[in-house]
C-alpha cells in the first residue's frame, strides 16, 4: 500500500537502534532549500491574510495594551502617565509570584501526563481495527466537549467527603481526605480534570502524527525484532518530534492560563494553593477602579512575557534547529 | 506475529477500549442524566447517577425555547464559517513557513507565532477597542474574524508540512507546477487528517467561547450558545437541571461532527495521487 | 473531483468572510437619538436570580410602552464577566447610560468621575423618600450619585427547627454569643450532617466577614482615615478563633460544594445551620420550599452577646447614570420611574424576591404594610428589625484590602499560620495597597 520510495523526513535520520534500514535513507531534505525553490512573492501572498488579521486583532491590541500599561487608566479623566509604576507593583507583589508558581506546578503536572497518555493511547488506537478505532477516535474526544464548568462540578463531586475518590482510598483502609481543601492535594486534584479535558484532542493530534509515519519504518523495525517500547522509543517519538513540540508549547501556554477549573472547584484555596495566574488577575480586577484595571492589564502582560520566555526555552531545548528556526 | 499470544492480546485491547470509554464517557453520561433531574437533585450528596424520577421537563423546556434553537443555529453557522476560514488562512501561511524560503522569513515567523503566548486577558480590553472602532460590534463578523488567524493552528499545520518529503515538491516543480498548485493539489489532499484534527479544535474553540461573545454582542439574535447556557448560572444558586440538559444538547452537534469526520484521521496516503 | 469541491468550498468561505467583515458597520450599539424625538438609552443589569431579570424586563417594557420620549434598551450581563464588559465598553466609549452598581462601588466610581450627579435630575421628593440609614450609602460629599434599589444584609443565621430540637437545644432561643454558636455547631454535627456552613475561602470571606469584623472590633482592619492598616488589633483573635474552630473541629463541611452565597447545601439538608445573606430566603422559597416551615432565622450571634453590635453589612444595588452619557435626563427619567416612582413597582419586586431583600424607601414600606404576604412572612420582620437595623455600609476601599484580611482568616482557619504572623502579613499587604493606591485620606465621609 505504501510507496517504498518514500523519503523519510529529516528527523527520522536521527533514528538509531533497530531501524537500521531507514537510517541510510535520504539526506536532510527540508533544511536547505535550493535557490530555485525560493519564492518571495508567493510566500508573501500566502502569509498575507494571516499577518494582516493577526496585525489588526492581536499585535496592534498588544502594542496598545503595552502603551496603556504606562498609564493609570481612567476612561473618564485624562489618563495619568505613571511610567513603570504598575510593573513595579506587580513585580513586588509576593502573590503574583505565588500564582506564577502555582501555574507552573499545574503545567508540570498536566502537560507531561497528557503527552504520555496521548502517546500511549494514540499508539494503541493505531493498532485497532477500523471500526474499533473509529469508536475510540470519537470517544477520547468526548471529554473535550464538556465545558470546563461542568467538568469542574463533576470533579467536585468525585472529591467530596462521600465521593468516589474517598470511597476508593477507603478500600485500602485510608480515612477520607478533604482533597480540595488540603494544601498538598488541592492542586493535583485540580490537575486531574485538566488532564481529563485535554487528553482527547492531544490524542487525536498524536494519532494524526503517528499515522503520518511511513508504515515501512515500523515494518523494518519489527523485522529487526524491536518490541513496542523500542519502536516507540526509536521510531515513534523521534518522528513525532514536531508534534510533541507543538503539544508541549500549546499545552504549557494553555495550562498556565487555566482559571475556570480552580475558580469553580476551589476559588483559589486553600490559602491560594490553587490560585493560578489568571485567577489571581481575575480577582484583582474585581473592583474595576483605574488602579485595578491597570494592575490586571500589567499582570497579564507580564504573564505573556513569562509564557513567551518559557516557550522559547522549550523551542530551543526540544527542537532541532531546523524545526524551531524557520 | 505469534498467534499464541494474539488472542489474549485482543481481549486485552477490548478491555482497554472499554476502560477508556468508561473514563471518557462517564462525565458526559452524568451530565445527560442530570438533565433529567430536578434543580435540587443534581447537587445531592452522596453521589447519585440516575434520577429519582425521570423528568423530561428540562429537555423539553429548552428544546421549546426559541432562544435556544436560535442560539444553536447561529452558533453552528458561525462555527462552520470560522472553522473553514481559519483552515484556509492558517494552512496557507503554514505552507509558506514550512516549505518556502523568503526574505524576512524569521521576522514574519516571530510575528505569526508570538500571538500564541498572549494571554487573552492582556488584550481583551484593547481588542475590544479595535473592533469597536472598526464598527464591528454586534455583527456575526466580530465573533468570527478576530479569531480566524490562529498561531497555534498555523504552527501545528506547519509541523505536519515539515514532515512531508521534499521529493514530491521537486518533482512537481520540474513538471512546471506553481507553488499554489503544489499546495492545493498535493499538500491539501494529503493533510486531511491534520485538517480534521485542528478543524475540530477550531470548531470547539468557537463553540465554547463565552467571554468574547458577552463582550461584543448585545443583539439577542446573535446570542451564542455559551451565553445562552450562562443564563442558568449565578453565584446565588444555579439551575442545575436546566444547565446540564442544555450543556448536553449543546454538546451533541460537536460529537456528531467528530463521528462524521473521524474517518479522515487515517494513514497518510502520501504520494498516492502523484503517480 | 475532490479538488474542485475543495476549491469551491475555499472560495465560498473566503467570500463569506469578506461579506461578514463588510457588513460590520451596520449595527452599532450605544445610545443615539431615534426617530420622532424618541431618545434611546441603554441599560445594563448585572445578572442575578431569574426573578430579578423577569421583573426588570416587565417594567422596562411597561416604561417603554407608557411614553414615547424615552426608549430603554435593556441588556442582562452575566456577573462573571461584568467588570470586563463594562471596562472594555468604557475604553471604547460604548458603555451604557444606566447600569446597576453596588453600594461599595459608588465612592471609587465617583472619584473616577464615572457617575453623573443625580441631584438635579431626580425630583426632591424621590430623595426624601429614602430611609435615613441608606441615604448615606448613595452620597459622596453631600451629593447623590446613585438611586438605591434594595439592601440585603450579608450575614443572617438560618437553622433547622427539627434538628435543633432533636439535639436537645431550644429553637426559640438561638445562640447569642460566638461561644454559644460553637456549642450549637458541635451538638448539631451528626454523621454526615455538619453543624453549619459559612464562608471558607478568601474570595468569599473577603466580603462575607465584614459584618463580623465590625462585630469583633468595632472597626475594619484599616484606620478611619485609611492612612494605615489596623489588622493586628488583638480583638480580632476571637474572629479568627471562630472560623478556625468551626473548620478544624469539622463542624462545617470540609469541602464546600458551592460558594457562600449559594444556599443549596442547607436546602439539601447537609448542614443544620447556615450563615448566609438574606437572599438565601429567596433561594429556599424557590428551590427548597419544603425546608421553609422547618427553618428559623436569627441575627448572627455577636462576639459577646451584645445584640446592638453589627453582624452584617448591607449590600445591595443601585442604578447609576454614566458620567459621559449624552442622555442624562432621559436616563434619570427611567430611574425615576423604576426605582423612585410608583411604590407598587418596587413592592412588586420585593414580593417577587420572596421578601429576601429589604426596602430603602418609606413609601414602599407603606405599600408592603398592607400586603398580607409581606406581613405574614416568617423571616422578614426578624431580619429587618434585628439585622438590617444594626447593619453597616459595605466598605468602600479596594477589594484587595478585604482579600488580604480574608487570606489571614483562611490561613489561620486551615492551620497554615498562627494569628500573629497571619495578621502581620495582612497588615503589610494592606499597607502596600494604601501606598500604591494612594488611599491615605481618601476615606469617604458619610
Amino acid at each position: 500500500m505504501l510507496d517504498t520510495s518514500t523519503q523519510p523526513a529529516g528527523q527520522v535520520t536521527q533514528v538509531t537502534g533497530p531501524s537500521r534500514r531507514t537510517r541510510r535513507r535520504g539526506p536532510k531534505v527540508t533544511d536547505q532549500v535550493p535557490r530555485h525553490l525560493r519564492a518571495h512573492l508567493t510566500a508573501y501572498l500566502m502569509i498575507a491574510p494571516m499577518v494582516v488579521l493577526l496585525g489588526i486583532f492581536v499585535i496592534w491590541p498588544l502594542v496598545y495594551a503595552f502603551y496603556l500599561s504606562f498609564f493609570e487608566m481612567s476612561f473618564y479623566k485624562d489618563a495619568k502617565f505613571v511610567g513603570f509604576d504598575f510593573y513595579q507593583y506587580v513585580l513586588t507583589d509576593p502573590d503574583f509570584y505565588a500564582s506564577l508558581w502555582v501555574g507552573l506546578k499545574l503545567a508540570v503536572m498536566v502537560v507531561p501526563t497528557v503527552l504520555v497518555l496521548a502517546l500511549l493511547l494514540a499508539s494503541f488506537i493505531a493498532t485497532l481495527s477500523k471500526r474499533l478505532a473509529a469508536f475510540m477516535k470519537t470517544t477520547v474526544y468526548v471529554p473535550a466537549v464538556v465545558s470546563s464548568v461542568v467538568a469542574a462540578i463533576i470533579f467536585v463531586f468525585i472529591y467530596q467527603d462521600e465521593g468516589v475518590a474517598n470511597w476508593f482510598i477507603g478500600l485500602f483502609g485510608h480515612g477520607p481526605v478533604a482533597w480540595l481543601n488540603t494544601a498538598a492535594t488541592a492542586l493535583p486534584a485540580v490537575a486531574i480534570p485538566a488532564i481529563w479535558l485535554g487528553f482527547g484532542v492531544s490524542t487525536l493530534i498524536m494519532l494524526a502524527g503517528i499515522l503520518d509515519i511511513p508504515e515501512s519504518y515500523f515494518e523494518s523495525a519489527r523485522l529487526d525484532g524491536a518490541n513496542f517500547w523500542q519502536r516507540t522509543r526509536y521510531i515513534t517519538i523521534p518522528s513525532l518530534r514536531n508534534v510533541i513540540l507543538f503539544l508541549l508549547v500549546t499545552g504549557l501556554t494553555l495550562t498556565i492560563q487555566e482559571f475556570q477549573l480552580p475558580l469553580v472547584m476551589t476559588n483559589g484555596g486553600p490559602v491560594s494553593a490553587t490560585n493560578t495566574p489568571n485567577l489571581y488577575i481575575f480577582n484583582s480586577f474585581r473592583d474595576g477602579t483605574p488602579y485595578a484595571t491597570s494592575y490586571s492589564l500589567t499582570a497579564a502582560l507580564l504573564l505573556f512575557v513569562v509564557i513567551g520566555t518559557i516557550s522559547i526555552i522549550i523551542f530551543r531545548v526540544v527542537s532541532s534547529e531546523k524545526s524551531s528556526d524557520a | 506475529m505469534n498467534r499464541s499470544w494474539y488472542a489474549p492480546r485482543r481481549l486485552l485491547s477490548y478491555l482497554l477500549v472499554a476502560g477508556i470509554a468508561v473514563t471518557a464517557l462517564f462525565p458526559l453520561a452524568w451530565m445527560a442524566m442530570s438533565g433529567f433531574k430536578s434543580q435540587t437533585e443534581v447537587l445531592r450528596s452522596p453521589f447519585q447517577f440516575f434520577p429519582d424520577v425521570w423528568r423530561v421537563e428540562n429537555y423539553r423546556l429548552i428544546l421549546a425555547d426559541p432562544a435556544f434553537v436560535r442560539a444553536m443555529a447561529i452558533t453552528f453557522a458561525g462555527a462552520v464559517i470560522f472553522t473553514i476560514a481559519s483552515l484556509v488562512v492558517n494552512s496557507t501561511a503554514a505552507y509558506a513557513f514550512a516549505r518556502l524560503e523568503f526574505a524576512g522569513k524569521r521576522l514574519w515567523w516571530i510575528v505569526c507565532i508570538t500571538p500564541m503566548f498572549i494571554p487573552a486577558m492582556a488584550i481583551l480590553l484593547t481588542s475590544f477597542v479595535v473592533v469597536s472602532k472598526l464598527g464591528m460590534l454586534d455583527t456575526l463578523a466580530v465573533l468570527i474574524v478576530p479569531g480566524v488567524a490562529s498561531s497555534a493552528q498555523m504552527f501545528f499545520l506547519r509541523q505536519f508540512y515539515l514532515n512531508m518529503p521534499a521529493a514530491v515538491e521537486e518533482a512537481a516543480l520540474i513538471d512546471g507546477a506553481t507553488r499554489w498548485q503544489i499546495f492545493l493539489r498535493i499538500f491539501v489532499p494529503q493533510s486531511l487528517g491534520p485538517y480534521v484534527v485542528v478543524g475540530i479544535g477550531s470548531f470547539l474553540a468557537y463553540w465554547n467561547s463565552y467571554v468574547w461573545p458577552v463582550l461584543v454582542v448585545s443583539n439577542p439574535d446573535l446570542t451564542q450558545i455559551m451565553q445562552y447556557l450562562a443564563t442558568f448560572r449565578s453565584s446565588r444558586g444555579n439551575d442545575w437541571g436546566m444547565l446540564m440538559a442544555g450543556s448536553t444538547l449543546a454538546a451533541l452537534p460537536t460529537i456528531v461532527l467528530v463521528l462524521i469526520f473521524q474517518r479522515y484521521i487515517v494513514n497518510g496516503v502520501r504520494l498516492a495521487g502523484l503517480k | 473531483m475532490r479538488h474542485r469541491r475543495l476549491r469551491i468550498l475555499v472560495a465560498s468561505a473566503v467570500a463569506a468572510t469578506l461579506a461578514l467583515a463588510g457588513c460590520g458597520s451596520s449595527g452599532n450599539s450605544g445610545s443615539s437619538g431615534g426617530k420622532g424625538g424618541t431618545t434611546e438609552i441603554t441599560f445594563w443589569q448585572q445578572q442575578f436570580e431569574p426573578y430579578q431579570q423577569k421583573w426588570f424586563k416587565t417594567y422596562v417594557d411597561k416604561f417603554n410602552a407608557s411614553q414615547t420620549a424615552v426608549k430603554v434598551k435593556y441588556q442582562v450581563v452575566p456577573g462573571d464577566t461584568w467588570t470586563q464588559k463594562l471596562k472594555a465598553a468604557q475604553a471604547a466609549g460604548t458603555q451604557p447610560d444606566v447600569a446597576t452598581t453596588n453600594y461599595g462601588g459608588i465612592p471609587a466610581g465617583v472619584a473616577n468621575g464615572q457617575f453623573a450627579e443625580l441631584d438635579g435630575l431626580l425630583p426632591g421628593k424621590a430623595w426624601d423618600d429614602i430611609k435615613p440609614n441608606v441615604s448615606g450609602f448613595v452620597k459622596v460629599d453631600g451629593k447623590h450619585y446613585a438611586y438605591p434599589m434594595l439592601v440585603e444584609p450579608s450575614t443572617v443565621l438560618y437553622y433547622r427547627k427539627d434538628l435543633v430540637t432533636a439535639a436537645g437545644l431550644d429553637p426559640n432561643s438561638p445562640p447569642k454569643t460566638w461561644d454559644e454558636l460553637l456549642t450549637w455547631a458541635q451538638k448539631l454535627t451528626k454523621g454526615t450532617v455538619k453543624g453549619m456552613s459559612i464562608a471558607s475561602v478568601a474570595p468569599d470571606l473577603g466580603w462575607s466577614s465584614w459584618g463580623l469584623q465590625y462585630n469583633a472590633c468595632g472597626h475594619l482592619p484599616i484606620n478611619d482615615d485609611w492612612s494605615a492598616a489596623n489588622a493586628k488589633d488583638p480583638c480580632y483573635a476571637k474572629l479568627f478563633q471562630l472560623y478556625q474552630t468551626l473548620f478544624q473541629k469539622g463542624w462545617i463541611p470540609q469541602q464546600p460544594k458551592v460558594g457562600y452565597a449559594d444556599a443549596s447545601p442547607y436546602g439539601q439538608g447537609q448542614v443544620a445551620m447556615m450563615a448566609d445573606g438574606s437572599w438565601a430566603v429567596g433561594q429556599l422559597k424557590q428551590s427548597f420550599p419544603a425546608m421553609i416551615k422547618n427553618t428559623m432565622v436569627a441575627p448572627f450571634p455577636s462576639v459577646d452577646g451584645d445584640p446592638s453590635k453589627p453582624t452584617a453589612t448591607l449590600g445591595g444595588w443601585t442604578l447609576t447614570v454614566d458620567g459621559k452619557s449624552k442622555q442624562k435626563e432621559a436616563a434619570a427619567k427611567f430611574i425615576d420611574y423604576l426605582l423612585a416612582g410608583d411604590p407598587a413597582i418596587m413592592a412588586d419586586f420585593f414580593r417577587q424576591s420572596g421578601f429576601s431583600k429589604y426596602t430603602v424607601r418609606t413609601s414602599v414600606d407603606k405599600a408592603l404594610a398592607s400586603d398580607p404576604a409581606a406581613t405574614s412572612d416568617p423571616f422578614m420582620k426578624i431580619i429587618s428589625d434585628k439585622v438590617v437595623a444594626t447593619g453597616k455600609a459595605e466598605p468602600a476601599y479596594p477589594f484587595d484590602i478585604s482579600l488580604a484580611f480574608a487570606t489571614a482568616i483562611e490561613s489561620v482557619m486551615k492551620g497554615k499560620s498562627d494569628i500573629p504572623s497571619a495578621t502581620q502579613k495582612a497588615s503589610d499587604a494592606i499597607d502596600r495597597v494604601i501606598k500604591q493606591q494612594h488611599l491615605k485620606g481618601t476615606a469617604p465621609k458619610g
